[in-house]
This record gives C-alpha cells, sequence and structure tokens, in this order.
C-alpha cells in the first residue's frame, strides 16, 4: 500500500531522509520509530503530499505522491504531529467541513459524523466549539477528521504527543481498532511500548537512514540476539566487571555493585555457557545468571546510540537488513 | 414575418436563461466551495462583525446627519445640491480611506494565521487546489469588506433626494472602492503567503498601501511639477498621469473633480493644491481608467497565482504536465 525507493530529501546541505527504502503492507500498521530530527515527520509529509522529496520515489497505494498528488491525497488521512483548530466551528461543521473538502457527499457527512464521534468517543460534544474541547479531544477529533472521507491509509505522526496517559490509551485503542477495519497505518512515535502493542512492523530511522525494519517479533527477537545477561554474585562484581570489559563478545557492562553485573553479550548461547563456565573455574562467586528481557526501548537506545554501534548491532548471524523484513 | 417577430424574444429568453443558469452555476460553485462557506461562517458568526457592521453603518449615517445638519441648519429647504454633493465626496473619501486602513487588517492573516494556528497542513492535505484556497480566502476576506461597502448604499442614496450627484458618479465610486478593495485585499493576502508572521505580513501590506498612496502621489505631484517647467517634455506628462492613474486617491478625484465636486469641500486646504494639480479631465480621458483597472485587475491575478504557486509549489509542475498532456492529446 505504502512503498518507498531511495527517498532523499535536502534542506540546503542538510539531508533529512537518504536514500530510504520502505514497503507498508495493505492492512498492517507500522511503527515509525526515531530520535527528534531523525527524519520521520519528513518522511511523513512527503507521503501526505505536503514535502516534494529531492529524489526517489514514493507511492501511496500505486500512485505516485508527486506524479499524482491529488489521488493520494484522496487515500491518506493525514494526522500531523501539532495541528490547530478552528474557534467558532462545532465539533459537526469541523467535520463537516473537512467531509466537503474531500467531496464527501453531503448525505454521507451527517452519518459519517455520528459514526466517527461515536467511534471517538465525542458523540456527546458534537455540537461544542473545537476549541473548548480539551487536548485530547482534540487528537480525537484530530482522528476522526482523518476519517472523515473513509481512506484506506493513515498516516498519523506521533498521535499520542502531548496526552495524558488516559488519552494515550484511548489513542491505542483506537488506532487498533483501525487495524480491525483492514486501514494501512503508518504512525510514529517515541512511544516504543506502546509502539510494540498497536504495531505489526516497526522500522527504526536515525539521521534520515531507516536502520532497522522488521515485524515486532523479530525486531524484539533482535533485541535479544544480543542479550543482556545479569549476574547474580556473593561478591566481587566489581572485579567482574573489569574481567569482562575486554572480551570482545560482551559490548556493555553494567556494574550494579558488588553483588550484580549486567552484560550485553552478543555470542551465541554455547558461548554464553562457556562464558560462565570460565568465570566460575576463575573463582568468582556467581550465584546465578538471568537472561533480561530485551525491550524495543532498548534496541532503539542500542541502535540510535551511534552509527558504530548500529553497525556492530546489523552484524549478528540474525541481523536484519535495513529493509523491510517479512 | 409574424414567426421571425415572434422568435426573438423566444431566443433572448433563452440566451437570458442560459447566461442566467451558468452565472448561477459559476456563484453556487464559489459560494458553495467549503473554504468559503467556513470562512463566512466563523466571521460572520463572531459578535464582533455584527458590531463591527452596526457601528460603521451607524458612524457613517451619524456623519451623514451632521453634515447635513450643519449645512441646513435646521430648516431642510436650505438645503442646496452642492451640498448634497459636498456630503457625497465626503462620505467617498472617508469609505476610501476605511478600505485602505481596514482591508490590510482582515486579509494580512489569512495564510499567515492559518500558519500559525497548524491549520495550514491539514488544509493542504485535502483535495482542495492551492488556488481555490487562495481564491476562497481573498473571496472571503473582500466579501465582509463589500458588505460594509454594499451597506451604505442607502445611505448613499439620500443624497439623491436634494440632487446634485448623478447615478453613474455613485457607480464610478463604487467600482473604483471595490477595485481598490480588490487590490489591497490580494497584496495583504500575497504578503500574508510569502510572510510567515502575520504581524509582519500585516505591517508590509500597510507599508505597500502606503507607496501607493503616499509614494505614488507624491511622485506624482513632483513630476508634474516638472512637467509643468517643460511643457515640451509629454513624457513627462505620461509619467505623471501613470502615477496618478495608480494611485485611488487622485483616481477618485478625478470623479469628484470632473464633477465639480472637490473644489467646495477642499478649499485652501493642502488636499485641494494637491488634488488641483490633477488634470481631471485629462485623468478622466486619457485611459487612466482603463490603466487603473488593469494594472489593478492583472496584477491582481498574477500575485494570487504566485500565491498559490507558494502555497504548494509542486502543484504547478503537476498543473503543467496535465496541460501538455491535454494539448498533445
Amino acid at each position: 500500500m505504502i512503498r518507498i525507493e531511495n527517498l532523499c530529501k535536502k534542506y540546503g546541505r542538510f539531508e533529512a531522509v537518504k536514500n530510504l527504502n520502505l514497503d507498508v503492507r495493505d492492512g498492517t500498521v507500522f511503527g515509525f520509530v526515531g530520535e527528534n530530527g531523525a527524519g520521520k515527520t519528513t518522511t511523513l509529509s512527503i507521503l501526505a503530499t505536503l514535502l516534494r522529496p529531492t529524489s526517489g520515489r514514493a507511492f501511496v497505494g500505486g500512485e505516485e505522491v508527486t506524479r499524482n498528488p491529488s489521488a493520494v491525497r484522496r487515500q491518506v488521512g493525514y494526522m500531523p504531529d501539532s495541528f490547530g483548530v478552528y474557534d467558532d466551528l462545532t465539533v459537526r461543521e469541523y467535520l463537516a467541513f473537512y467531509g466537503t473538502a474531500y467531496h464527501v457527499a453531503e448525505s454521507l457527512i451527517e452519518s459519517r459524523t455520528r459514526d466517527l464521534l461515536h467511534r471517538v468517543n465525542l458523540e456527546d460534544k458534537v455540537d461544542a466549539y473545537v476549541n473548548t474541547l480539551s487536548r485530547g479531544m482534540q487528537q480525537r477529533l484530530g482522528l476522526a477528521r482523518s476519517l472523515i472521507h473513509d481512506p484506506p491509509v493513515l498516516i498519523l505522526d506521533e498521535p499520542a504527543s502531548g496526552l495524558d496517559p488516559r488519552s494515550r490509551i484511548e489513542m491505542k485503542d483506537l488506532i487498533k481498532g483501525l487495524r480491525d477495519q483492514g486501514k494501512t497505518v503508518l504512525i510514529s512515535s517515541h512511544i516504543l511500548p506502546e509502539l510494540a502493542e498497536m504495531c505489526d512492523e516497526i522500522g527504526v530511522i536515525q539521521n534520515g537512514s531507516l536502520v532497522a525494519c522488521a515485524a515486532v517479533e523479530i525486531v524484539t527477537a533482535r533485541a535479544n540476539g544480543q542479550r543482556m545477561l545479569g549476574f547474580e554474585l556473593l561478591e566481587g562484581g566489581r572485579l567482574l566487571g573489569e574481567r569482562l570489559r575486554p572480551n570482545p563478545l560482551v559490548t556493555e557492562v553494567v556494574v550494579q555493585g558488588e553483588q550484580r553485573v549486567e552484560v550485553l553479550f552478543s555470542g551465541s548461547e554455547r558461548q554464553q555457557v562457556e562464558l560462565i563456565r570460565e568465570l566460575s573455574l576463575a573463582g568468582y562467586a556467581i550465584k546465578g545468571v538471568s537472561e533480561v528481557a530485551g525491550s524495543l526501548e532498548e534496541l532503539f537506545l542500542r541502535l540510535t546510540e551511534s552509527d558504530t554501534k548500529s553497525a556492530q548491532i546489523a552484524q549478528p548471524e540474525n541481523a536484519l537488513p535495513a529493509s523491510r523484513v517479512v | 414575418m409574424r414567426r421571425k417577430n415572434r422568435s426573438r424574444p423566444v431566443e433572448v429568453s433563452v440566451v437570458t436563461r442560459a447566461v442566467v443558469a451558468k452565472s448561477s452555476g459559476i456563484l453556487l460553485q464559489t459560494f458553495g466551495n467549503p473554504l468559503i462557506r467556513k470562512e463566512l461562517r466563523q466571521r460572520m458568526r463572531s459578535v464582533r462583525s455584527i458590531l463591527a457592521l452596526s457601528m460603521y453603518l451607524l458612524a457613517m449615517g451619524a456623519i451623514a446627519f451632521i453634515f447635513m445638519y450643519l449645512n441646513v441648519q435646521g430648516q431642510t429647504l436650505l438645503l442646496q445640491p452642492t451640498r448634497t454633493a459636498e456630503l457625497f465626496t465626503f462620505l467617498s473619501y472617508l469609505q476610501l480611506a476605511m478600505i485602505s486602513f481596514v482591508t490590510p487588517g482582515i486579509a494580512a492573516g489569512v495564510i499567515s494565521g492559518e500558519r500559525e494556528r497548524q491549520t495550514l497542513t491539514v488544509l493542504l492535505t485535502t483535495p482542495l487546489t492551492p488556488l481555490t484556497i487562495i481564491v476562497s480566502k481573498w473571496l472571503a476576506s473582500i466579501s465582509f469588506l463589500s458588505l460594509l461597502i454594499v451597506m451604505t448604499l442607502p445611505l448613499y442614496s439620500i443624497v439623491f433626494l436634494f440632487g446634485g450627484v448623478v447615478p453613474s458618479q455613485v457607480i464610478a465610486v463604487f467600482w473604483l472602492q471595490l477595485v481598490t478593495l480588490g487590490a489591497i485585499a490580494t497584496i495583504s493576502v500575497f504578503w500574508s503567503t510569502f510572510i510567515q508572521r502575520t504581524g509582519w505580513a500585516t505591517v508590509l501590506s500597510y507599508g505597500t498601501v502606503a507607496v501607493i498612496y503616499i509614494l505614488l502621489g507624491i511622485a506624482g505631484y513632483l513630476i508634474d511639477g516638472v512637467a509643468a517647467h517643460n511643457p515640451d517634455a509629454s513624457a513627462w506628462t505620461d509619467a505623471a498621469t501613470l502615477c496618478y492613474a495608480l494611485n485611488p486617491l487622485f483616481m477618485l478625484a478625478s470623479i469628484v473633480e470632473r464633477f465639480g465636486l472637490i473644489t467646495p469641500v477642499y478649499h485652501n486646504t493642502l488636499a485641494a493644491s494637491l488634488f488641483s494639480s490633477v488634470d481631471a479631465h485629462h485623468l478622466a480621458s486619457s485611459g487612466s481608467w482603463f490603466l487603473f483597472l488593469t494594472v489593478y485587475l492583472a496584477g491582481s491575478v498574477v500575485l494570487l497565482g504566485a500565491c498559490a504557486w507558494r502555497l504548494r509549489p509542486g502543484a504547478f509542475s503537476v498543473f503543467m504536465r496535465r496541460l501538455l498532456s491535454w494539448v498533445a492529446r
């Protein structure tokens, strides 16, 4: 449904997006993760026909965004990271305005407004002025607005930013509901655990390049591919830390005291067993070793820490290329 | 022969109906535009707009009443047609001043305001074309002031009660005001589109209006002075006429002076000395109206096109590509 080929976008000398390739299948929720300034919003803006790429191509529903932008606009519901609302318009009028702008038949607008407001839990606010709604309500109204023309594709840029926890949960549930309706959703966010719950696939973007892209399960497994091992000791944590730091299979060592040391281990399970045996023979008082579950947050931090680190992460045998993996 | 006589009214009615249908279609399309409807709804809904309309009408009415009362000193029978003409002249200048002061305030925020409110991004992702957005915003901003002008028509009709002014003058003055309103609104929309901040867009709009009124006036006056000392230099006279022709104030002066209305009002004033330099008959007959209308109407079209391009630069290449493929077909 969404295809991006060698997309580049430059602002003067600054390259916001570099040779980005992406493929989002029909009916999937794709999470776009990256730090501020990584190129997420630029990419989404190109897909929403707000920006023209410097080079490369982007397609939505088979239509190229630069060649047939009006066809793309009809297929896309776009919600920017921050957006305003019009004063002196009621919720009903606000949705009716966008419905008419999207050429939705007048007869359909009223029923669709009712349905969408019910879905976003704003049906009792139909005659309220939009500027009197809370931030969370305005975000939900923004989502309803982006759905008024029933688009097959939704592009949501940080839809949960600035929302309180309750509103975030509501927004998450709404997006899950969209997936159930078969919509293709491209969503950017910093809230990775929430993305993991909502998304079928995620892509990590850094400095305008996609550094990882895969199904959520695979990415989580990949996070586990470079395992975080927790060593429980009777004593000698600091010495163990010193001993492990030069080890080529250990990427990171965190000494949490004399009784606990955590290490980021990139070796296989056999190498892990050999390391534990070697340490025991060396006289370290190890009570036990446990594997700390890898989270998306950790993966994200590791991937975006530096280019070198991300290159290291891409090396293991189960590493995924920086393109879509099914 | 009889058949021929009968068929003529039928043909006329068919043509009339076609014209009416076409015009109403265009009107419906224009005012059925969601953006215009929204803008008008928002603008007319606020109490501020209703108050502004009422206060303006009251103020104009009060001015007309006081002017007439002072002139007749309570005795209606003493009212002279020339005094009515003075009132008409005064109201015309007042209305032109109002248009020039208020239009930038309303129109200079139409696009930059959307940008500041962060509503423009979403608007640009709808299938509304940039030209539709710009023209809708422009129409919505001039519609309020046009309403103000139209509302004063009954007030102007008072002058017909006592004579002194002919309908063609009133029509000429209203046309001038409407074209000036459209041109100033275009300039303001232009700055609003090209400048990010409404504050700066407003300042630049007022600045441009000041250039049109003050600099063109002074330039025309100075060039006219040079021309007076060089009677053979027709180029100087043409240049002065050009400066006057592009200045709505002098064009209005040319209308009222042409009918001998200006001198009684502005006798022995700076304005009188300025306007006396305007050869009203020359301005009115030398194609100045053609120049005034052409420059401001064509300029408005070019500026609105530039605004549409600025709003979504890519749309122009898409348009050109489609145009070329259509031509090729």
